[in-house]
């Protein structure tokens, strides 16, 4: 799991190698499976395209459900790419976890939360920088703030951080939570013998498809959540 | 592993992923877009126009053939009634140039039976003319070839030979 982790510094800038070879690695295994999906386009989709297809779909129904309107196509792509890239995180690490001398070098880059907090902010950063793009700063402010009622001031700016911490967090504790048991289940394998295995191997088998489903979910409610608030900052209150 | 409940407490706050995250984040992104994304809603976009077009198209050919039907039943029932029309108008004039070419016909027939009434009654009244006119010139022939009998010396004789006898005759009996 988390026994060490190894810290590169770069610039003065501090690096979690396990993060970035696992970010790269995702980052790798997305861009491979859609440009192996985007291949040989043609006018009546067959196979690969049909599920690139449907996945561009699905995501553009997240986002117009929440943004509709001209407004929300251009949030399309980032909204493809977030899911996809949380989809492939969250899988990631229940097929394949390298821990070598006690040091993780590969698992799932949305176990670690710097890695949901880090998309966490783009998104939010995202949504304000939009949020003053569409209402100018002072119409972004009251939009924001003071609509529907100013006296709600305080909790919308508490709600800000709020927003960013939960969003962060959710992904990271179901995913993480998930490794946890993993590796625990793993351990009671591990520990005596074969009959434990025996006993742990369909414990394993369930949680990891259990985990599957949770981090199916847990991509489709970050990304439906992320476009909720990109929503509440471009939409008028 | 509590240490990570405490976000970031154990070794620091590694800004580096976050800033590792974010650009590779946006290279995906851009990667995605110039590699598949474009190409895919370009064909999605095509396909979605290409779709209504052909949805158009079909509306459009479906009522013009349903106008075409229409307007075939029309003729249809147009041409029909001409045709009935057509018939009706024949029959009546092959009754017309029937009843002409019968009263015609009698017409002729009527002139035909009198003129050729009218010829016999003709005929015969030049018939019975000519056969008076050949009897009195049969007469007069007749007359004439007795009075030139007369004139003959013979028959004169004779004549006057049977007269006389016949005078002789009549004047010893008496």
């Amino acid at each position: 799991m988390n026994e060490e982790t190894y810290v590169v510094k770069f610039l003065g800038i501090p690096f979690n190698i396990t993060n970035v070879i696992s970010g790269l690695a995702a980052f790798a295994i997305v861009f491979c499976l859609v440009y192996f999906l985007s291949r040989n386009l043609a006018m009546k989709p067959t196979g690969k395209q049909n599920v690139l297809e449907w996945i561009i779909d699905f995501t553009n129904g997240i986002v117009s459900s929440n943004i509709p309107g001209e407004q929300g196509k251009r949030f399309n792509l980032f909204a493809f790419v977030l899911f996809l890239f949380i989809f492939v995180s969250n899988q990631m690490g229940l097929a394949i976890q390298i821990i070598v001398g006690g040091t993780t070098y590969l698992k799932s880059p949305t176990s670690d939360p710097m890695v949901t907090m880090s998309l966490a902010l783009m998104v939010l950063l995202l949504a304000h920088f939009f949020g003053v793009q569409r209402f100018g700063v002072k119409g972004y402010l009251v939009n924001s703030y003071l609509r529907p009622v100013s006296f709600m001031l305080p909790i919308e700016l508490l709600e800000e951080f709020t927003n960013f911490l939960t969003l962060s967090f959710r992904l990271y504790g179901n995913i993480f939570a998930g490794e946890v048991l993993l590796t625990l289940v793993g351990s009671v394998a591990k520990s005596h013998g074969l009959i434990t295995t025996v006993v742990a191997l369909p414990l394993e088998m369930v949680w990891q498809g259990f985990s599957v489903f949770i981090g199916s979910i847990q991509a489709y409610v970050f990304v439906t959540l992320s476009m909720v608030y990109i929503s509440q900052k471009v939409e008028k209150e | 592993m509590l240490s990570h409940f405490v976000v970031g407490a154990a070794s620091g706050l590694y800004i580096g992923d976050l800033l590792f995250y974010l650009v590779s984040f946006i290279l995906l992104l851009l990667l995605i877009k110039h590699f598949a994304w474009g190409p895919v809603t370009k064909m999605m976009e095509n396909r979605a126009t290409k779709i209504s077009n052909d949805l158009d198209y079909a509306e459009d050919s479906r009522t013009k053939a349903s106008s075409l039907q229409a307007q075939r039943q029309k003729e249809l029932d147009n041409s029909q009634q001409e045709a009935t029309g057509i018939v009706n108008d024949a029959r009546q004039n092959g009754e017309k140039q029937r009843q002409t070419i019968l009263s015609t016909a009698q017409d002729e027939a009527g002139t035909l039976k009198s003129n050729a009434q009218k010829d016999i009654a003709q005929e015969r009244e030049d018939a019975l003319k000519s056969a008076q006119n050949d009897v009195a010139a049969l007469s007069i022939e007749i007359a004439s070839k007795i009075i030139q009998k007369e004139l003959k010396a013979d028959d004169q004789k004779a004549l006057i030979d049977s007269y006389i006898e016949g005078l002789g005759k009549q004047n010893g009996a008496r």
